[in-house]
């Protein structure tokens, strides 16, 4: 399934040619993560055509910042989602302040619960996304955390605020849902190639 | 710090939820080269690409095809040149600029930090006064360098007489911009002495030119303004004079140089 591995040699050289200035690189680096990038911002912002000048702005930023990524930090992909998900919440956050109609938040629709699917089979089944399915598998405490993270670009302290829990208890969760969410993508990874 | 806490760092980090003095530290580590923090955070960074990668949707054609056209418009050069170093040959007169730009940007800032919070008030006037006393000794650099450009400028070297032969020092002068003068080796002054820099202009009476004390290693130096009524020096001497200085030379004699 995964249409490129994450730190694989091939994205690193690609991000050094565009530094370069290669144009082809530039664009085969887009063919390979442009989808990935285009899935996590249409999840924050459900304008289309919001999402698809995002996508221009992000990668009109990795054309013109290629040289500053830094291989210890992580794989160019995590570059480029840190970055599309920035810019998605930007505008997110504008486009709320201009106009709340345009955008339907991340609510309980987006990612079932737990609960509804463990009685349900057939929810599980009807489930297209990988990204469903695992941050469903997250305790619903974790979800929301990451949730509200990464998909509404809440800060930690705002997210304490906004569940009533203390900032520890934010951050453990942050911590915990990641290394969870990890070994699950693992292994539905595994599960589909 | 242990391993859970630089997870929860870099977990925050990741999810972009990190803020204030943890961001720093967290920015702080990563800048070290801290291996358990890149470590940590290139884990954070794969699982979201996972979570991301999860779920691809291929974007509209449109996108790739204003990028490439984008692309192939932009000049060859990157345009991504982050610093770009002042060419020295112009630097003389665009140091002023640049500076004072600098500085009203450094001074922007703590305005505007001023009105974000209260709590940072005292910090923001020792930066405020930090920023009036680099300020003060960047003039006074500017000024020197300026001496030390100027193809005028006489450089003038004064030897140890009897009373310190060991001694040495320099005068840069400019008649009109006035000079700077640095000495070495001198011994320290006895209580209620000090040196007094005299320059002397043909058959005139010594003109003074200040007064300068030295540190425990015998250096010491000292800002000349012009000299009034002094254009052409023939010769610099120092001499030991009561704290304060004479308006004609009375001591002996420490350093003497020919222009």
């Amino acid at each position: 399934m995964p249409p490129l591995t994450p730190g694989s040699e091939s994205s690193a050289a690609l991000v050094a040619a565009i530094a370069a200035g290669d144009r082809d690189a530039f664009g085969r680096f887009y063919d390979l993560t442009a989808p990935m990038a285009f899935g996590l911002i249409r999840r924050v912002l459900r304008d289309p055509e919001a999402a698809a000048e995002v996508l221009q702005e992000v990668f009109w930023q990795v054309w013109q910042d290629a040289a500053r990524y830094d291989p210890t930090r992580g794989s160019p992909e995590a570059w480029l989602v840190t970055r599309a998900k920035t810019r998605a919440i930007d505008r997110l956050r504008s486009v709320r302040r201009r106009d709340r109609t345009f955008v339907a938040p991340v609510d309980e629709s987006v990612a079932p619960r737990r609960e509804e699917q463990a009685e349900n089979p057939a929810v599980v089944a009807e489930d297209r996304s990988l990204v469903q399915n695992a941050l469903a598998q997250l305790p619903e405490a974790q979800r929301r955390v990451i949730e509200l993270a990464f998909f509404e670009g809440l800060t930690q302290s705002e997210i304490a605020a906004r569940l009533g829990e203390p900032l520890g208890t934010v951050k453990t969760r942050a911590r915990l849902g990641l290394e969870r969410l990890r070994g699950v993508l693992g292994g539905e990874r595994l599960s589909v190639t | 710090m242990n391993r859970d806490e630089i997870g929860e760092l870099a977990a925050a980090y990741a999810l972009g939820g990190l803020e204030g003095e943890e961001l720093a530290r967290f920015e702080a580590l990563l800048e070290a080269g801290d291996a358990d923090a890149l470590r940590a955070l290139r884990e954070c960074g794969d699982t979201l690409v996972g979570l991301a990668a999860a779920a691809p949707e291929p974007p509209p054609p449109a996108v790739r095809a204003a990028l490439m056209e984008r692309i192939a418009a932009a000049p060859a050069a990157r345009p991504s040149a982050p610093v770009r170093p002042l060419p020295p040959r112009r630097s003389r007169a665009l140091w002023p600029v640049v500076l004072s730009g600098a500085m009203a940007a450094g001074l922007a800032a703590v305005v505007v930090g001023w009105s974000v919070s209260s709590t940072y008030e005292k910090r923001l006037d020792a930066l405020a006064r930090d920023a009036e006393q680099l300020r003060a000794e960047l003039r006074g650099q500017q000024a020197v360098i300026a001496i030390l450009r100027d193809p005028a400028t006489q450089v003038v070297a004064l030897a140890g007489l009897p009373p310190a032969p060991g001694a040495r020092a320099r005068m840069m002068w400019h008649a009109q911009a006035g000079g700077v003068f640095v000495a070495t080796g001198l011994p320290a002054p006895p209580e209620g002495k000090a040196y007094q820099l005299w320059a002397i202009a043909g058959s005139n009476a010594p003109v003074s030119a200040g007064v300068f004390t030295v540190d425990a290693s015998g250096s010491g130096s000292l800002a000349v303004r012009p000299l009034p009524g002094v254009s052409a020096v023939n010769a610099f001497a120092v001499t030991l004079e009561p704290t304060g200085g004479l308006p004609a030379p009375s001591g002996d004699m420490y350093l003497l140089g020919k222009s």
